[in-house]
């Protein structure tokens, strides 16, 4: 476990990482020299003042928020497909993110109905955020009523399931009733944004990932018990109630601000732990951990610089990009190796 | 003999769970006396409450009455954490975590004794590498579990549990599924444990023979019986093994030490050396014939191979037990 490999992988990834930060800080409309870039973040200023504004007001963020995304969706992932030890488990299959939807299509769609005009100006962002979020906590406090009721896992994660189907059908309803305007805006946010985030909500966002992670590092032990089963993580020890309780609590804050602040991005939080097994071949949490986070921001770097489109003024939404990139990388996993032995 | 070490005893105790308001009892009067450095093998029927008895024991499941005691404290006052240092398992429940290899396996048992990240101390790699010594497994340690045999598996589920290091290891039918040399070997392993680490080793089994084998000690477990404990060898002398076989189609023979069907039809008088008339015996039986006459005899010869028919008007050789058979049922038609 302690072989040079690991260390090596997590190097390479590293470099990876900081090269893509830095390529995707030079790519978009207007493109800028990647060493300009590399040497305005050392500090060296920037020659034009434009690109300074470029590449500190929006790129940075984007960037940042690139990263802050892929870390939490894919940590949350992970959780997941452990504690259901299912390797299709994702952010979604609990209705977090389908929770943060209905927020926000209540907020767009059914406000308008009632006459409110809450979507406007800086303000907005916020609205959406904060809706987003107490979406998410809702569908998180009535998953935690069930988790509480329920004690099978099994059980549980086909729960999850249907909330987030009822939720969706929920949104159908508004999205049928609401106007052209107000429809096209939550269709523009359910396809996923990195952009438009501020130094402010990355602070924001940040911490929440802190507070996401934090529960995961004193459950790395009961995670890799948990690959036995439930069964022997009981016998091992291993109070299983509160990792249940300790999972939702953790996945809820990770992929439920990323949806807040992001939208709904497919495929990150299913995809990319099972490349960090794949990658880093182990099944160990304590290395699994970083590596998802790791890779979670690689990919979701990349996504984003393929979205810019390179040499050409528009943009693809990223959540497209992500499912172009990540459903054929599932099937590839699926065909390459035996799927369910090697989770 | 060394001197008896009991671990953990259990007085009139009453299986079972509440489902609501209701509890459903599904064993009663089971009182036993698991000892230190024995293998002690727990038959009995499907369904009967043995999985329940397991569960009782690793303390997942209050019982609905008497008393379970562990080193003479009672199991529910004992925390799931404390009791993980005492008791280890190898459960039915099918692994299929392939990402791991064997060492990495082995080291999950030490989790009850590391810290929140789960470092192994030296202590730890010392009880892990001991463990996988143990089991014969030095040349798997690398391998990953998706591609070990049943067998492999099952000596690597075994040292993960040795590795736990309690003083009492509970294996829920460690062999069903396993060729019969694995079969053997599972079970002398689980025997040296025993000995060679002074464990209580506990193991649930439907393979008699065996059992009979390898056991100190049997818990024989029957649907509205009181448990039956004791030396597998008295209780055999006693036809209390027949506390397994409630059909009365079905008897334990003392003599085979094996399971037989209560046969009452006439066996035909065999001569002949030992080991072939058994097997011709058994042949004759499975298919039930029964002798032509009064005064049939078949007698076996060795060398040339040849079994001889012969009564008043027949005398007739043949060349395998296949050929008597097919001639026999010919004759009876």
């Amino acid at each position: 476990m302690k072989n040079r490999p690991t260390y090596l992988l997590f190097v390479l990834g590293l470099v990876l990482c900081t090269l893509l930060f830095v390529a995707n800080l030079s790519l978009g409309s207007v493109s800028i020299p990647f060493f300009e870039i590399a040497g305005g973040l050392l500090g060296k200023g920037f020659v034009k003042s434009t690109w300074e504004t470029i590449v500190m007001e929006y790129r940075l963020p984007k960037a940042l928020t690139a990263i802050f995304a892929g870390i939490s969706l894919s940590v949350s992932g992970l959780q997941m497909q452990t504690f259901f030890r299912n390797p299709l488990a994702g952010p979604y299959v609990l209705g977090i993110s389908s929770g943060a939807g209905l927020g926000v299509a209540l907020l767009l769609m059914a406000g308008s109905a009632f006459g409110w005009v809450v979507y406007s100006g800086a303000w907005g962002i916020w609205a959406i955020i904060i809706a987003a979020s107490l979406g998410a906590i809702l569908v998180l406090l009535l998953m935690s009523i069930t988790a509480w009721k329920v004690r099978d896992s099994m059980t549980l994660l086909i729960i999850g399931l249907m909330f987030g189907s009822a939720v969706s059908a929920i949104i159908s309803v508004l999205a049928y009733f609401s106007e052209a305007e107000q429809l096209k805006l939550f269709t523009i946010w359910s396809m996923g944004s990195l952009g438009g985030t501020s130094f402010g909500q990355l602070k924001g966002f940040s911490f929440a990932i802190f507070l996401g992670i934090l529960p995961v590092l004193w459950m790395l032990k009961s995670y890799n018990a948990m690959l036995l089963g439930e069964a022997y993580a009981e016998s091992m020890g291993i109070n299983i109630t509160r990792l249940r309780w300790g999972m939702i609590i953790s996945t809820g804050i990770l992929a439920g601000s990323a949806t807040a602040f992001c939208g709904p991005i497919a495929f990150i939080g299913i995809a990319v732990p099972h490349m960090a097994r794949l990658v880093f071949r182990t099944g160990d949490h304590r290395i699994l951990l970083p590596a998802s986070a790791l890779t979670g921001a690689i990919i979701l770097l990349f996504c984003d610089g393929i979205s810019q489109l390179p040499g050409s003024a528009q943009t693809l939404p990223i959540n497209a990009v992500t499912s172009l990139i990540g459903a054929p990388m599932v099937i590839w996993l699926i065909l390459r190796r035996n799927f369910s032995k090697e989770f | 003999m060394a001197l008896q070490e009991s671990i953990l005893t259990a007085e009139n105790l009453i299986l079972g769970y509440h489902k609501g308001r209701i509890s459903k009892k599904v064993a009663e009067n089971i009182s036993f006396s698991l000892e230190k450095g024995k293998l002690t093998c727990l038959l009995g029927p499907n369904g009967v409450g043995k999985s329940t008895l397991i569960k009782t024991i690793m303390g997942q499941l209050p019982p609905l009455g008497g008393k379970i005691q562990l080193n003479g404290k009672g199991i529910q006052q004992i925390g799931t954490k404390e009791i993980s240092k005492k008791i280890a398992v190898v459960l039915t429940e099918k692994i299929n975590s392939g990402t791991l290899t064997v060492r990495q396996l082995v080291e999950l048992g030490r989790i009850p004794h590391t810290g929140w990240l789960g470092k192994l101390s030296e202590k730890d790699q010392f009880k892990v590498n001991y463990a996988i010594q143990a089991t014969n497994i030095q040349y798997l340690a690398d391998t990953l579990l998706s591609e070990l045999s049943d067998g492999q598996l099952q000596k690597a589920m075994i040292a993960r549990a040795l590795a736990q290091d309690g003083e009492i290891l509970i294996l829920d039918e460690p062999t069903a599924h396993l060729d019969l040399v694995n079969r053997f070997e599972i079970m002398h392993l689980l025997r040296k444990i025993a000995k060679e680490e002074r464990k209580a080793v506990l193991v649930v089994t439907h393979d008699l023979e065996i059992a009979i084998e390898t056991a100190d000690e049997f818990w024989l477990m029957q649907c509205g019986l009181p448990l039956v404990t004791g030396l597998p060898e008295d209780l055999i002398i006693r036809q209390e093994i027949d506390v397994l076989l409630p059909n009365d189609k079905l008897t334990f023979d003392k003599i085979s030490g094996k399971v037989q069907t209560l046969n009452e039809s006439k066996v035909m008088a065999i001569k002949g050396p030992n080991p072939m008339n058994k097997w011709l015996a058994l042949a004759l039986k499975k298919s039930n014939i029964s002798p032509l006459s009064e005064d049939t005899i078949l007698e076996i010869k060795e060398s040339p191979f040849s079994i001889d028919l012969k009564d008043k008007n027949t005398f007739q050789s043949f060349s395998s037990i296949d050929a008597l058979l097919v001639f026999l049922k010919k004759n009876r038609e």
